[in-house]
């Protein structure tokens, strides 16, 4: 009989109007790498919450060794020893990475920390597994990849034998995700079993021994990885072929809309420049892609762009006229359209209805207020059921539904139909497809290509390598805020944009202009 | 000068003890804008204990059962806003708001209908403790000390000790900065918070007490505690919600308000010719002035005025 | 079963569940009013509740009744402004605590116009609203460039405008009282006219055209955020700032336009009040009057709706108004203040109700549905 670490059979799990999971079996063998392969909306995060008494199942069991075990909440999962690095990390960031590792799990004598006991066994446990930290850094000043060893630093310190890792590499670098990679092994080698929760098929195919697939909530089948083929994987995954390649004409580029020159903008968080000195240029009838890990200046750069952040130095002219000290308002009406990069902060007013979200960019103008200041609702009401009509928007009350209630995907494609339908002659789309599912990615990069089609610049910033390779003419890699490198996307390969991603390559200006 | 001193003392005091129990409020995540009622309830609790005390207790007895009174009662008050803010997600600010209206006007109605009770023709909105009240002063030359500022600055290491270097202060911390992540580690983010919000109550009820034996004559409770909850929270703020940087800012603002009281004992003062009313502002000027050039770079707790909702995630 | 879906949907509507609260607040409030009376002395905790909600239907003559009517009126419109002062800027995502405080300063500029400088009513009115503009405006901008907490702010500024206004006011006191001169007799062109309205009331001379701006102002402020440009954006900024500043809104200047329209409302409030020659200024005062206080317990009671406002003022006025009848002997008047303190409290918990109520009716929903589907199959 197989030796499993963990059970969970016929697990179901249901939310107010959807099953999150429909009868699904999960098997973890000890000492293994078990990846557990879905879509976004999938069912992973359920699933996972279960096992770690963040929810509790509704029907079907957990076994640990065999035995049937109830978890209600994560001190249960800690007890049993199943540990997690969530995705987005749980982590007091003005705390210590010593104080972050012992948080819960605190030795004390008479109520009083004894962190120099603690040291010593962070330090011995970091140096066993090859996971480099500093006990007295503070988390708010460290690197991801060191907060997320962190993170795997604090299951081990409790003895943990089951990890669990939430699409760890979303937010690494490609040289760290290899680190990542050899030390899951050697955990594995000594003898701790992984739940593994991704979505690329690469690093499945080159860490996991075996894997489960997931499908709209439902279990589609465990395979052995020395059987499969990144292929087989992904139909099951999707269960159809997926286009990944974007349909797109060659590129007729026009004129310059949107010229960038010695751009500096100041960081929020540390010393030096979140953007130093960056220079570029985007043409009518061309996607332009910002290439680059998460944090190492997008959000700063787009900032500057749109006016949500002041410029230190540096001219942005857009269709031949200086912008760069224009207020957000006469940017936006003057020809320019942003899809932000965090739809709930800055993209809707969540407690607005739609047709107020839709009229965002604006209500202001004479179509939908009087000159005395009056909302001219009836058209406001028009306008809004023409854009749901033609982008398909859905929503429970149409018009009048609540931003709040609608899906991640309906808020997407809301707030493009609202920065397309003005008409821009550059469009700035942060990670535009960022928690959405494959339907609803394969929609905005066609309304994206079809922008570019009609002629408008398109700069597009995002963090998946992929769409980076399949939807822009021109890529810009951003690394600790300036340009390293810049590359036809037909004549790169991912390695290469990789290197420079992590700042291990570097092209100088020169370079690049010959 | 000795005045001068002694007041400052006592008023920082009530500043520290105040802006420490909002500090451990805060701390845990949640606002304590009602710490102006709780003193006044805490005040009442002492107050109404005081008066009912034995006249020939011992001092040292006198002040335990007092400060236990003034604290329980603060406690109790402040589960008000730590049940409405915790278990049932309300607005911190109102809820806190509201605790500043119920307990001056609690205070106000209990206290007359005492009185009122003794003597049918007595509605004044004081409470006899004249006579206890001698129990907490000792006089050191010319300088009357109050036990209280030692209680004070007993709170002020200990609060120290247990925000730095205890287990509990850890969790405490780690709920009002980043709930998911104490949650997640198996730590009940609502018992530290109503325990976050119990100190608040038991450190503002004593510095209510404290607040009105400061005086010379026997407080009147129509009167509130004329703001200083809120001072304490300038003071916390200005010290930037760590102990001993409250301590100091404590007694920064306690020498401001003590200048109202003795001003006419400095010549200097006096010369400036300046009505008194310009002094009863400056402790609110001042801390105006302060909050506009610490609000900036604030390192307030990242989760605090959120109510934290288990299935949000 | 029509008839059950019907009521449903109605309660689903958010206003109505918004009116439930707020009733089962009052409800509550009250009752916790008759514990505590009945804590003290139970003898007479029946005949005090009653007297607090009678309040001028104490008087057996029906001249009398019109006259402590219109006398409730006159201060349940200042009332009234204050609470649509807090309504405004929370609207905006502020919380106006300083109401009271720009009140005072409202009461103090409208009182020294009046007494000090001569003038006629309608400019006193009008600096009142100005200088208390100004106050709120110094917290909203505290708060846009300085990132310092409005409600901390306005606290300070409570008891600075306290102090000032007991200074300024000081100038135009009556030689043996503390209290300021009466406008009757300094300057009757200061006091707001009457348009008839006092016959109405058994010729109340407190009855005057305050009561008119106040209702107008609630319509104002009602239309101002329900159907304008400006209201949009401002209700933006308060739900969302980030996203009013994404697409161009000003978030800033809305912030401090917020607070100075707010200001100016809770000057409006003292304007009214004081203008009519009820009440003079006691320039020794050194607590902060319940009036602005009062308005955030109206502001929250009225659902924070300009119209919901309009009723919930008036009731916490009526019963403010009703404490002073209660039997002196047995109770205090206070006990007025501490049912609307219990009633600001439950206002927290209307939002918890809500949810509690919509949860109630989704699982009532699925239990239909699932006993309909039961239905079909057995068929």
């Amino acid at each position: 009989m197989e030796q499993y670490a963990i059970e969970m059979l016929h697990i179901t799990k249901k939310f107010p109007g959807i099953i999150a999971n429909d009868d699904i079996t999960l098997q973890l063998k000890k000492g293994e790498i078990h990846a557990l392969l879905g879509e976004n909306g999938a069912g992973k995060s359920t699933l996972m919450s279960v096992l770690f008494g963040l929810y509790q199942l509704e029907e079907g069991e957990i076994r640990k060794d065999g035995q049937t075990v109830t978890i209600h909440d994560p001190n249960d999962a800690n007890a049993l020893g199943i540990g997690m690095v969530h995705q987005h990390f749980k982590l007091v960031e003005c705390f210590s990475v010593l104080d972050n590792i012992i948080l819960g799990a605190e030795t004390t004598r008479g109520g009083f920390l004894q962190k120099a006991e603690a040291r010593k066994k962070v330090m011995a446990l970091s140096e066993q597994y090859g996971l480099s930290v500093d006990p007295d850094a503070i988390i708010e000043d460290i690197t991801v990849g060191m907060q997320q060893r962190t993170e795997i630093l604090k299951m081990l310190y409790r003895d943990n034998e089951i990890l669990i890792f939430d699409e760890p590499t979303a937010v690494l670098t490609p040289q760290e995700i290899q680190e990542l990679m050899t030390i899951m092994k050697n955990l594995a080698a000594e003898g701790k079993s992984i739940l593994f929760i991704t979505h690329k098929l690469a690093e499945i195919m080159q860490v996991a021994d075996r894997c489960t697939v997931l499908r709209k909530g439902k279990y589609i089948g465990t395979v052995d990885i020395k059987d499969s083929t990144p292929e087989s994987l992904s139909a099951m995954m999707v269960g159809r072929d997926v286009n990944f390649v974007v349909e797109k004409a060659p590129v007729e580029l026009g004129d310059v809309v949107l010229d960038v020159q010695h751009m500096t903008v100041a960081s929020k968080h540390h010393k030096n420049n979140a953007v130093n000195d960056v220079s570029f240029q985007v043409r009518r009838g061309e996607i332009v892609c910002i290439a680059g890990i998460d944090g190492n200046g997008q959000t700063e750069l787009v900032y500057g762009l749109s006016g949500l952040e002041p410029l230190k130095g540096g001219k942005i002219t857009m269709n031949g006229v200086d912008i760069t000290h224009l207020p957000i308002r006469k940017r936006l009406t003057n020809g320019m359209s942003h899809i932000p990069e965090d739809r709930h902060k800055h993209g809707l007013v969540l407690d607005y209805t739609l047709e107020d979200n839709i009229v965002l960019q604006r209500y202001f103008e004479p179509e939908f207020t009087s000159p005395m200041g009056f909302l001219k609702r009836k058209n406001i009401r028009s306008y809004a059921e023409r854009l749901i009509e033609q982008y398909d928007v859905r929503s429970g009350q149409g018009p009048i539904t609540k931003a709040r209630s609608m899906s991640g995907g309906n808020q997407q494609k809301a707030i493009i139909a609202r920065e397309i339908d003005k008409n821009p002659e550059l469009l700035i789309a942060v990670q535009p497809t960022r928690g959405l599912d494959v339907g609803a990615i394969e929609y905005i990069h066609k309304q994206l290509v079809a922008q570019r089609d009609a002629g408008k610049g398109v700069l597009l910033v995002s963090l998946e390598l992929d769409e980076v390779m399949n939807v822009s003419d021109r890529i810009l890699v951003l690394y600790e805020g300036e340009i390293v490198g810049e590359f036809d996307p037909k004549q790169v390969s991912v390695e290469e944009l990789g290197l420079y991603m992590a700042g291990s390559k570097r092209k100088e200006a020169q370079d690049r202009a010959n | 000068m000795i005045l001068l001193l002694q007041y400052t003392l006592i008023f920082a005091s009530v500043l520290v003890l105040v802006a420490l129990g909002g500090c451990f409020s805060e701390h845990s995540g949640v606002i304590n804008i009602g710490l102006e009622g709780i003193m006044v309830m805490g005040a009442l609790g002492g107050a109404l204990t005081m008066k009912y005390l034995p006249p020939d207790l011992n001092a040292a007895l006198v002040i335990l059962i007092v400060i236990l009174a003034c604290v329980v009662v603060g406690m109790l008050f402040s589960l008000l806003l730590g049940v409405a803010a915790i278990r049932f997600n309300a607005d911190q600010t109102l809820v806190g708001t509201a605790l500043n209206l119920l307990g001056p006007a609690a205070a106000v109605v209990l206290v007359r209908a005492i009185n009122m009770a003794e003597d049918i023709n007595n509605v004044s909105t004081t409470v006899a403790y004249g006579t206890a009240k001698k129990a907490f002063t000792t006089n050191i030359g010319s300088f009357e000390f109050n036990w209280f500022m030692l209680v004070a600055l007993l709170v002020l290491i200990a609060s120290y000790i247990v925000l730095y270097k205890t287990r509990f202060g850890l969790r405490l911390c780690a709920c009002g900065e980043h709930p998911q992540a104490a949650d997640s580690v198996g730590i009940n983010v609502y018992k530290m918070r109503y325990a976050g919000v119990l100190i608040s109550g038991a450190l503002g009820g004593l510095g209510g007490l404290v607040y009105i034996t400061a005086g010379v004559s026997e407080w009147k409770f129509e009167n509130g505690v004329a703001g200083f909850g809120f001072l304490a929270l300038a003071v916390m703020i200005f010290g930037q919600w760590k102990p001993i940087n409250i301590g100091l800012a404590a007694l920064l603002f306690g020498l401001f308000r003590a200048l109202s009281n003795v001003y006419t004992g400095f010549d200097v003062l006096v010369a400036l010719n300046l009505p008194n009313t310009v002094y009863n502002m400056l402790p609110y000027i001042i801390s105006l002035i302060v909050l506009v050039f610490v609000s900036g770079k604030s390192k307030a707790p990242k989760a605090e005025g959120i109510p934290y909702d288990k299935g949000q995630r | 079963m029509q008839t059950d879906r019907k009521r449903e949907s109605l309660l689903r509507n958010s206003g109505v569940q918004t009116i439930i609260g707020s009733l089962l607040c009052i409800a509550i409030g009250l009752l916790i009013g008759y514990v505590v009376l009945l804590i003290i002395n139970p003898a007479g905790a029946g005949g005090a509740i009653a007297a607090i909600l009678k309040n001028y239907f104490y008087y057996p003559s029906h001249v009398a009744v019109l006259k402590y009517l219109g006398t409730t009126l006159v201060k349940a419109s200042a009332l009234l402004v204050c609470s649509l002062s807090v309504l405004f800027a929370w609207k905006v995502g502020l919380f106006n605590i300083g109401v009271a405080g720009q009140y005072v300063i409202g009461a103090g500029a409208s009182l020294y116009c009046a007494l000090g400088l001569g003038l006629p009513w309608y400019v006193c009115l009008i600096a009142a609203m100005v200088c208390a503009a100004l106050v709120g405006g110094i917290s909203g901008a505290l708060k846009a460039y300085f990132n310092v907490n409005e409600v901390i702010s306005c606290i300070m500024l409570n008891w600075i405008g306290l102090y000032a206004v007991n200074m300024l006011l000081n100038t135009v006191k009556e030689q043996s009282t503390p209290y300021t001169k009466s406008l009757a007799s300094a300057n009757s062109s200061a006091l707001l006219p009457n348009v008839g309205l006092d016959k109405i009331f058994s010729n109340n001379e407190y009855v005057t055209i305050g009561i008119i701006f106040a209702v107008l102002a609630a319509i104002i402020v009602w239309v101002l955020l329900d159907r304008t440009k400006f209201g949009f954006e401002l209700k933006a900024t308060g739900l969302n700032k980030h996203a009013a500043r994404y697409c161009g809104m000003r978030e800033k200047r809305n912030i401090i336009l917020a607070m100075m329209i707010s200001g100016a409302l809770a000057g409006l409030g003292a304007a009214v009040l004081f203008l009519c020659g009820i009440e003079q200024w006691m320039v020794q005062m050194t607590s902060i009057p319940a009036m602005g206080f009062n308005g955030i317990a109206a502001a929250f009671l009225g659902g924070s709706h300009p119209i919901g406002a309009i009723f919930s003022s008036y009731f916490i006025q009526h019963i403010t108004s009703g404490g002073s009848y209660v039997d002196k002997a047995m109770y205090s008047a206070q006990i007025s203040d501490l049912i609307s303190a219990f009633i600001i409290y439950l206002c927290g918990f209307v939002f918890f109700f809500k949810g509690w109520l919509g949860r109630l009716l989704d699982k009532r929903d699925e239990k239909r549905a699932a006993a309909q589907e039961k239905g079909g199959k057995a068929q």
